[in-house]
């Protein structure tokens, strides 16, 4: 058994100035030994790439990576829709409050009371960080900064860059990041694939990295490591994250000890167009926003399911989010609304051959605002629906279907940003930090930007001037030992590989299936124990037939396939954490846990905590850590959007 | 460096001198058309007197043309290294099939040629100028009166030249390769000095073509007219 | 539908390449072109040859990573879409479909149809930036854009560095990447301050990294799948001019 005790060192006291105290207490390194210290940042999206930038600036020294081969393709650069600030702008009641408790209680009580009020409090900074960045945010005619409001929130706080919102941030950094390396700070990695951490005398001092292009591996040292790595979406299969999403980072540092925090908490947005066959490989969002204007809807009778939308009667639609949700309507949380068109669905009264869509109708905004106004707004989303689905949304409603698209857990961190494992610190998505059991839209960029902007550079601090590091170089036996681990593993798959029968892509699809079927919308105790059980056995057969080809270069299938082989474990893990919480809360919903209306049933009694998992070996079923939510500022209160 | 000679190095200041000097040439071009228009008249002596007169401008010609050679020069040596980088910036291996996605693209005959046309019209003023500037003249018998002067018959000299089909023909080709360098060129002018909007861009191009087609039209009528002479006047 | 392919396929950046033709059987209209392409890596794996290497991910153009020369137009026949939003019931069944990597000296084929297009990132760093540190500023309502502005800005914000600018000139020029860039940065007050260095340092930069001159033909405009404007060129060209005679230039 291990020893591990979980400290989340949030600091004592009133949660409105703890932020602001623990700024003033930390120790902090002299601007003159900053030049010391290597920091390793792994992934350069938003929090990647602002942690680096933002360090570099402090005068460390950083090495960043990533497996693109530009730090600009990370995977924030497709978020459309919004980031989320306090700023309260509008006279409608914002302020940093209502963004903690709307944080809070989106993430249906699962998520830390100080780590989101921090997240709230430095949401206007990173406004203020990204116009002076030359950020386009939306405008007024008056010059001033626009906003929208998003759902699962009553109030106007997301500022916005057209459909482009996270490039515009992303570019935003990755200039800044840009800058650094101009400037000698930050030296730059790209197609390079973390697949080892390595720790010397229990710390972090360094990363294994293969090079893409030349399938070399490589040894970095430094004095601390910073994943922002992003979240293991793409453990479906289909999801709307990119292509080369994946955990393997991540993965690898929870083998190195590293607790993973509610890997269960997966979001499944409600407004993606719809699967439309086996063919497909990745899922397209459109944008939450669209929610503002679009009315959601399924026909009353099964029976006219397959009917010409345009054909059925007013009174014959089933507004459903509007009569079961009166009070936010369509703007419900993506959670709610996810699992309310799965409802619908089961039900039958699933639109389009699949049966699998529900209607987002814009006919009644286009009557009462015109179609220019509509096409100004959400154009850009309107054209690229019709081209994907050759259906013209300007005169037949989308069809949408909910898809996965953000994972609320990842690697334990404590307040400091800093994992069980010292020195090993975990930014933005990769972290479980934040959104609790699920994310309220416009909320990723968010932390994601704080985490890298206005946290981690003074947290970081603390970690370096608190510690002592002994003069490390690659030579060091830990190295030679994670680099000849992580060679066999790749010789192994490619041994195997060169004679297996079973594509990876093959592989992957069905642990995809396996996972949305019985760890997506609605989880139940037997097919999750029939899931792990299933999990055991196609990870067993990956590593007797798995298909690969044999370059030692450039091999994007050999790439994929460690990241499946990690994808497997990780399938398991989550699995089996879905079935230990004997709850419904947020993205996780255990359909014995419903109230009589089919509202998830949280147990506050019972499961207010994080359960972070320790690792145990391929297979073997990982030790519970917990660590207790408490709630002193907030009142736990069953969510209610009626 | 000086901050005139990087700035000369650049690309962009490369495409500054291009337009600068692609506008000297199109408003000289213009002007030599408005004199040779005298060329359709009957009457030889008016465009011989045109011609005497601008003889007969001494030194400020010579500073004319040496501003003209310079303009001329720079044209076509600094377009030619444009090209080579062209050439360059490819790299070894080229596209196999390579085909424009049409409009907004402007890429027509026009883009693509250049600097065929390019230096075409550079080859065709080695003749041209050696024909007319340094050919035959009052020692070879060109002779006229002006005014009781002895004078060169540039007249004569040009219909004479313009009777052979060989050279009319020739002319004529060169100015339609004239018109069509004249039809990017005129346009891209104004976008390499940066001088462009949405409002402006089209009413420029507009401007462009209809200036080519004149130009080409006024020079190539000019063969045209004597050999075909319709008139019945240069017989 | 049924389609043969002819495909660049080099094995490494040092080794000569060459066109390969397959056959891709069964084909469905719904699929995006890359989903094609997986399709036929699917078989290809099977029979156990290597499979066509290409780069992609976000698959909903804006990340700008993947791009192929598909019948000789970058990210093939539509206009202001990416490769990977390029469905197949744009092809016909028995098509010849010809696919080429991005071809520039600044851009080395890496692999099959994978280029480097890292000159790219070091356009970005000689100068394609604010200066602002991390930490804090000026209100962002303190200083007011006027819409117009802030749109002409998103417009040429919008660049998803994919390179199809430089694949389709006939000149292979970074004319369009990096004007866009200088006119994002040139529409907003917090730009104003850099302009002139940024301009010579980006244009220098750019020249540096072999891309051709821009003859404005405007064949990047009809290729960007964001639709950027040329104007962007003319206003880096002004924005050039306008930096020779300032001093902020000069202490480079």
């Amino acid at each position: 058994m291990s020893t591990i005790q979980l400290d989340s060192k949030i600091p004592s006291g009133p949660l409105e100035t703890m932020w602001e105290r623990h700024k003033g207490d930390i120790k902090i390194v002299n601007p003159a030994n900053k030049r010391k210290y290597t920091i390793i940042v792994v992934g350069t999206g938003l929090a990647g790439s602002s942690a680096a930038a933002s360090m570099a600036e402090l005068g460390y020294n950083v090495k960043s990576f990533c497996i693109h081969e530009s730090a600009r393709r990370a995977h924030s650069i497709a978020a459309q829709g919004g980031i989320n600030a306090a700023k309260a702008y509008a006279v409608d009641g914002d302020s940093v409050h209502r963004l903690f408790y709307d944080t809070i209680k989106g993430g249906d009580f699962r998520a830390r009371e100080a780590n989101v009020h921090r997240l709230a409090e430095v949401s206007t900074s990173i406004i203020d960080q990204c116009v002076a960045q030359g950020v386009p945010f939306a405008r007024e005619y008056s010059g001033e900064l626009a906003n929208r409001s998003f759902g699962g929130t009553q109030v106007s706080r997301t500022f916005y860059a057209r459909g482009q919102t996270g490039q515009q941030l992303l570019l935003g950094a990755y200039q800044a990041l840009m800058r650094q390396v101009d400037q000698g700070r930050v030296k730059f990695h790209p197609r390079q694939e973390m697949l080892d951490l390595v720790l010397v005398n229990g710390k972090a001092r360094g990363i294994i990295t293969r090079n893409l292009e030349t399938g070399a591996l490589e040894r970095h040292e430094a004095d601390a490591v910073c994943l922002a790595t992003g979240g293991y979406g793409r453990i479906f299969f289909l999801s709307t994250n990119a292509m080369n999403s994946n955990v393997t980072a991540a993965f690898r540092a929870h083998r190195r000890g590293a607790l993973f925090a509610n890997p269960c908490f997966t979001q499944i947005h409600p407004t993606c167009i719809p699967v439309s066959g086996t063919h497909q490989s990745k899922l397209t969002l459109m944008s939450e926003s669209l929610r503002n204007d679009g009315r959601v809807w399924v026909p009353k009778r099964a029976e006219d399911r397959l009917k010409d939308p345009n054909q059925i009667a007013e009174a014959d639609r089933d507004y459903y989010l509007e009569r079961r949700y009166p009070s936010f309507g369509n703007l419900v949380p993506r959670d709610v609304a996810s699992r309310a068109a799965k409802a619908v669905c089961d039900e039958g009264r699933g639109v389009g051959q699949s049966g699998l869509s529900v209607y987002l109708d814009f006919r009644d905004a286009i009557q009462r605002d015109g179609k220019h106004v509509i096409a100004e707004k959400y154009g850009n989303l309107f054209d690229m629906y019709h081209e994907i689905t050759n259906e013209n949304p300007y005169e037949t409603p989308m069809r949408i279907y909910p898809a996965v698209h953000y994972t609320m857990g990842g690697l334990w961190v404590d307040y400091n940003l800093m994992s069980n494992v010292p020195g090993l610190h975990v930014l933005g998505e990769a972290n479980f930090s934040d959104h609790g059991a699920n994310r309220l839209g416009a909320s990723a960029l968010m932390q994601g930007l704080a985490d890298g902007y206005f946290v981690i550079p003074y947290t970081i601090g603390n970690y370096l001037a608190g510690n002592t590091f002994e003069k490390v170089t690659t030579d060091h036996a830990a190295f030679a030992e994670a680099e000849a681990g992580v060679k066999a593993q790749i010789d192994k798959l490619l041994a195997v590989g060169a004679k297996g029968k079973r594509t990876v892509t093959d592989f992957y699809r069905e642990l995809g299936k396996l996972m949305w079927d019985n760890v997506g919308m609605a989880r139940n105790e037997k097919g999750l124990k029939a899931t792990i059980e299933a999990i055991d056995k196609l990870h067993q057969e990956f590593w007797e037939n798995v298909k690969i080809p044999q370059g030692r270069g450039l091999n994007k299938e050999l790439e994929m396939a460690g990241r499946v082989a990690d994808f497997l474990e990780l399938g398991r893990l989550m699995a089996y954490d879905a079935l230990d919480r004997k709850e419904s809360c947020g993205g996780h919903f255990r359909e014995e846990m419903q109230t009589e209306e089919g509202e998830a049933k949280r147990d506050d009694e019972k499961f207010a905590y994080v359960a972070a998992w320790e690792y145990q070996g391929a297979g073997k079923n990982p030790v519970l850590h917990k660590e207790a939510l408490t709630f002193e500022n907030i009142h736990l209160a069953q969510r209610s959007y009626k | 460096m000086s901050p005139l000679r990087q700035a000369m190095r650049s690309t962009v200041g490369k495409k500054v001198l291009m337009a600068i000097t692609g506008l000297a040439l199109t408003l000289f071009v213009i002007v030599h058309l408005a004199g040779n228009l005298q060329l359709f008249l009957k009457d030889g002596s008016k465009f011989n007197a045109y011609a005497h007169s601008l003889e007969s401008l001494g030194g400020l010609l010579y500073v004319a043309e040496a501003g003209l050679l310079f303009f001329i020069l720079a044209h076509a040596v600094n377009g030619i290294l444009i090209k080579g980088s062209h050439w360059a910036a490819r790299g070894d291996v080229r596209y196999s099939r390579y085909q424009t996605k049409g409009a907004p693209s402007r890429q027509n005959l026009s883009t693509q040629s250049m600097i065929v046309s390019g230096l075409t019209i550079l080859g065709f003023l080695v003749v041209h100028i050696s024909h007319f500037k340094f050919g035959p003249g009052v020692a070879e018998g060109y002779v006229t009166q002006i005014q009781g002067a002895e004078v060169r018959d540039l007249h004569r000299l040009v219909v004479e030249t313009f009777r052979q089909p060989g050279w009319a023909l020739g002319y004529m080709g060169v100015m339609v390769l004239l018109g069509l360098h004249l039809r990017h060129g005129f346009w891209s002018a104004f976008q390499s000095l940066g001088a462009m909007s949405p409002r402006l861009s089209p009413v420029i191009s507009v401007i462009g073509v209809v200036l080519a087609v004149l130009l080409a039209l006024g020079f190539l009528g000019i063969p045209a007219w004597i050999l075909v002479d319709p008139m019945g006047v240069y017989r | 539908m049924n389609l043969t392919l002819v495909v660049w396929r080099q094995s490494g950046p040092n080794e000569t390449g060459a066109f390969k033709t397959y056959q891709a059987k069964d084909v469905l209209p719904e699929m995006s072109f890359l989903e094609m392409l997986d399709f036929v890596n699917e078989d290809l794996i099977k029979a156990g040859d290597e499979p066509i290497q290409f780069d992609s991910d976000c698959r909903e153009g804006i990340c700008g990573s993947c791009g192929i020369v598909i019948n000789g137009q970058a990210h093939g026949p539509l206009q202001g879409v990416a490769t990977c939003q390029l469905y197949m019931r744009h092809f016909h069944d028995g098509d010849v479909i010809s696919m080429e990597p991005w071809r520039a000296k600044a851009f080395p084929v890496v692999h099959d149809l994978v280029v480097n297009r890292s000159a790219f990132d070091r356009i970005i760093q000689s100068g394609g930036y604010t200066s602002a540190k991390t930490g804090k500023h000026a209100e962002a309502n303190a200083i007011l854009v006027p819409k117009e502005d802030q749109e002409a800005a998103m417009d040429n914000a919008a660049c998803i560095g994919c390179g199809a600018c430089v694949a389709a000139c006939p000149n292979a020029s970074a004319s369009l990447f990096t004007a866009a860039k200088i006119t994002h940065l040139a529409m907003l007050p917090q730009g104003q301050v850099e302009r002139a260095r940024r301009v010579k340092r980006m244009v220098e930069r750019m020249d540096l990294e072999g891309f051709g001159n821009c003859s404005n033909i405007g064949e990047c405009r009809a290729a960007c799948p964001k639709e950027i404007s040329i104007e962007a060129i003319a206003k880096m060209r002004s924005e050039y001019l306008r930096a020779l005679g300032s001093t902020e230039a000069k202490e480079d």
